[in-house]
């Protein structure tokens, strides 16, 4: 047990930052909001000359085969970074490929994904905001060879640069199981295909998907057939940790603005860090962010060493959620005005953290699939040992 | 990162609890129920001796004072099981630590081994009347004369002073210098003349609370310093650098697994009982807003124990805290307080009850707790002098 970074891991975040200060500053997340494409297609291709796309893809398909808890820590990076790629989209999407794909998939998209010339995203959601298997309405009509699709989704990250998405679908009447779902990789330039940006708080590129008989082969089935709800689940927990990072390593460059600015901004006559009252926020958002860091990385490390972490992942997404929120409220406090100014680069963390609070499960939802494992089972409860998820 | 133990610390874990399951008998709580009260009872202290005899106290101290020379992650697993348990195991808190780095060979040999068997109690001398909180503010006098210290002054809320062997003992030795840079540490025996104690009984002493709860003490003491003299070899590290001894003493004594096991024994507590019992009939855990509170609280006490195991992974690295002790003290105190707050919201009338009474579930322990819960929030530094501590040294902010 050391919960602490190895060397290699924190050379890695070195490396990651270093890179990111001098490529990615804020001024580019601040063009990319008004940008017609939305992501710099020079940076992308400098992350994947890095590897950084291929990390944790196995190394048959053009990897690098490292754990989950690595690619975490450059998101967490870009996310302290607050770079505007498809990241992560690409990532939760690719990692569901490496597991669940079928080798002829895996060897046409993957290595293309390490390089940098495949985006990818994914759609699960539509007008049911909770991670369901019952939301899912999307029908997905067997035709021969084909599957047709027909339906919409909401929220779908970078939609409008995806090449590829993988959509959760309904293949046959709703069922107590969860049977009656199929994940299915279809081509964004699809016929039938049309997509609506959403304006968000964040900015960045959601959208509405409307899927108007969209025909697609089956061999671009994830999995099996009507066997689809465990593979969503699957990039669910996946996607949830590594969304945790990307929005606890915002949180606590966020936090660290706040905490030089309370250095250097005098008021009273002297800094106002000098202050107990803005001391404690200061240490109240760093221990925060630090609870958070620890919570993520004992969800990552678990799903690396193959061990369920549905539950983990749940605790780390509610508490991410309302403690990165409290932190970068607190900063925008000890900011005062200028925090609101459109000019002062603050606002561009606080409305993606808070953006992405509200992705990939509400505190609540993420809380009540810990008390079903806490309190509808049998047996004794003990802190450090492992609860089963109920599902 | 690691978050997992290895297969022998795993085994560890399962011998000690086994170990637990048949030594810990309703005789040696019935004794830890009183111990804070009148010292420890035989069933108490033989058991203490059989845990030391394992090698379970004192694992990762050098094996040349009666350690093990093993990880302090080995050590963390056995005062984990013992601290749910309700057992304190012996020698893991003040003295050993700060000994182990500052003292001198004589100093290792006469007090680490008594530590592990618990035949050497130390009480904390540092808070004085006027305040614990400014420490550097103390004012107890120890003067040099010849081999010998000569020291008066008073000391306030030292819990373990009616039964501990010594007191740790943390005093001026010269008055003209700045605050920090005249203190020292000496280690005192409890039986030197000059030495008075008296008790003072805290909220929590009437009636006794049971053995379960972790929070709290009956009992704490006034202890009295008249012309006691101590030979010179009792100073702990250099003179005139208490501050430095006693900073680094405090901060390896605010970490470890009893600290935060204390404040989230409650989680378990409430949980494993609301699961197997109704209120007339109904269930607790159908109520959709005590759900959510309960998974809320059963998250923050996972942080509680991931700060904990950051302190263990740098101490086993050898490294030094900045604030992480400090982290830990904050959290942990502040959670306890919540579940004991909301277990009173979730049993209503019935977490009044008091140990004795009718009605009474758990014996008591939960309104017990609500007397007992702050007081780890404020004892070894309060929390707010904590936030201080993560800020300034954490943080670097700067001096108001």
């Amino acid at each position: 047990m050391d919960v602490l970074p190895s060397e290699e891991e924190q050379m890695l975040k070195n490396l990651a930052r270093e890179f990111l200060e001098a490529e990615c500053p804020p001024s580019l997340a601040r063009a990319m909001e008004k940008d017609e494409l939305g992501y710099p297609p020079e940076l992308w291709k400098k992350m994947a000359e890095l590897g950084w796309f291929g990390l944790a893809l196995p190394e048959e398909y053009g990897g690098q085969g490292m754990p989950l808890t690595y690619l975490a820590i450059i998101i967490e990076e870009a996310g302290r970074a607050i770079a505007p790629v498809p990241f992560h989209s690409t990532m939760a999407a690719a990692l569901t490929i490496a597991e669940h794909g079928t080798d002829e998939q895996k060897r046409e998209l993957l290595p293309a994904v390490s390089r940098g010339d495949l985006i990818l995203t994914w759609a699960l959601t539509e007008t049911d905001p909770r991670l369901r298997p019952e939301g899912v309405r999307l029908e997905a009509r067997e035709d021969g060879d084909d599957l047709v699709l027909s339906g919409i989704k909401m929220f779908v990250d970078s939609f409008s640069v995806a090449d590829k998405c993988l959509v959760v679908c309904r293949t046959s009447e709703k069922s107590p199981e969860n049977k009656g779902l199929t994940v299915v990789l279809v081509d964004t330039g699809s016929s039938g295909i049309s997509y609506n940006p959403l304006v968000t708080l964040a900015k960045d590129r959601q959208c509405r998907v409307t899927f108007d008989n969209v025909r697609v082969s089956r061999a671009n089935v994830l999995g099996d057939i009507n066997r689809g709800w465990p593979v969503a689940e699957w990039m669910l927990d996946r996607a949830t940790a590594l969304l945790c990072a990307q929005m606890l390593g915002a949180t606590r460059k966020d936090a660290e603005m706040a905490i030089e600015y309370s250095k250097n901004r005098v008021a009273f006559g002297r800094p106002i860090g000098a202050f107990q009252s803005i001391q404690h926020l200061c240490a109240d958002m760093t221990l925060w962010v630090d609870g958070a860091q620890l919570l993520t990385y004992e969800a990552l490390w678990k799903l690396d060493q193959g061990l369920p972490a549905t539950v983990e992942v749940s605790q780390a997404k509610s508490f991410c959620n309302e403690k990165c929120e409290a932190a970068v409220r607190s900063s925008q406090t000890i900011h005062g005005g200028i925090g609101f100014m459109m000019e002062f680069d603050l606002h561009l963390w606080y409305r993606r953290v808070s953006a992405w609070t509200m992705r990939l499960g509400t505190s609540f939802e993420h809380r009540e699939r810990v008390a079903k494992a806490l309190l509808d089972q049998p047996g004794q409860v003990r802190l450090g040992m492992p609860l089963t998820p109920v599902s | 990162m690691d978050f997992g133990f290895t297969p022998e610390q795993e085994a560890l874990r399962q011998e000690v609890v086994e170990f637990i399951k048949e030594k810990v008998t309703p005789e040696v709580l019935g004794e830890v129920e009183t111990a804070l009260e009148t010292g420890m009872g035989p069933h108490h202290q033989r058991l203490l001796k059989e845990v030391a005899a394992k090698g379970w106290v004192g694992i990762s101290w050098p094996k040349e004072y009666g350690g093990q020379g093993g990880s302090r992650i080995d050590q963390y697993i056995v005062e984990e099981e013992f601290a749910r348990a309700g057992i304190s195991v012996g020698g893991a808190g003040t003295g050993a630590p700060a000994i182990l780095m500052a003292g001198t060979e004589e100093q290792k040999q006469h007090f680490i081994p008594g530590l592990i068997t618990g035949e050497i109690i130390f009480a904390q001398g540092y808070t004085e009347p006027q305040g614990g909180a400014d420490l550097a503010g103390l004012q107890c006098r120890a003067v040099r004369d010849g081999d010998e210290f000569v020291i008066n002054g008073q000391k306030m809320y030292t819990s373990s002073a009616h039964y501990a062997t010594h007191v740790y003992l943390m005093c001026r030795t010269d008055p003209d210098a700045p605050r920090h840079k005249g203190i020292s540490i000496l280690l005192v025996p409890m039986d030197a003349p000059g030495i008075t104690v008296r008790a003072l009984w805290t909220i929590q002493s009437d009636p006794p609370a049971p053995a379960s709860t972790t929070y709290g003490t009956p009992r704490t003491n006034e202890v009295f310093f008249e012309d006691v003299r101590v030979p010179a070899s009792a100073l702990l590290g250099e003179e005139n650098m208490g501050w430095y001894v006693g900073a680094m003493g405090l901060n390896l004594d605010r970490v470890g697994a009893s600290r935060y096991l204390i404040s989230v024994r409650r989680d378990e507590d409430i949980i494993n009982w609301i699961k197997e019992n109704q209120i007339d009939g109904y269930s607790i855990t159908d109520a959709p807003a005590i759900r959510d509170r309960l998974a809320e609280l059963w998250i923050e006490a996972q942080v509680c124990r991931l700060m904990t195991m950051r302190s263990m992974s740098l101490v086993e690295r050898g490294g030094n805290f900045t604030y992480e002790g400090s982290a830990e003290k904050v959290w942990a105190p502040e959670h306890g307080v919540k579940t004991t707050e909301t277990i009173t919201q979730i049993l209503g009338p019935y977490a009044q009850l008091l140990n004795g009474s009718e009605g009474a579930i758990r014996d008591g322990l939960f309104a017990h707790n609500v007397m007992g819960a702050f007081q780890s929030g404020i004892n070894h530094g309060s929390v707010q002098v904590m936030r201080d501590q993560v800020a300034r040294r954490g943080l670097g902010m700067p001096r108001g």
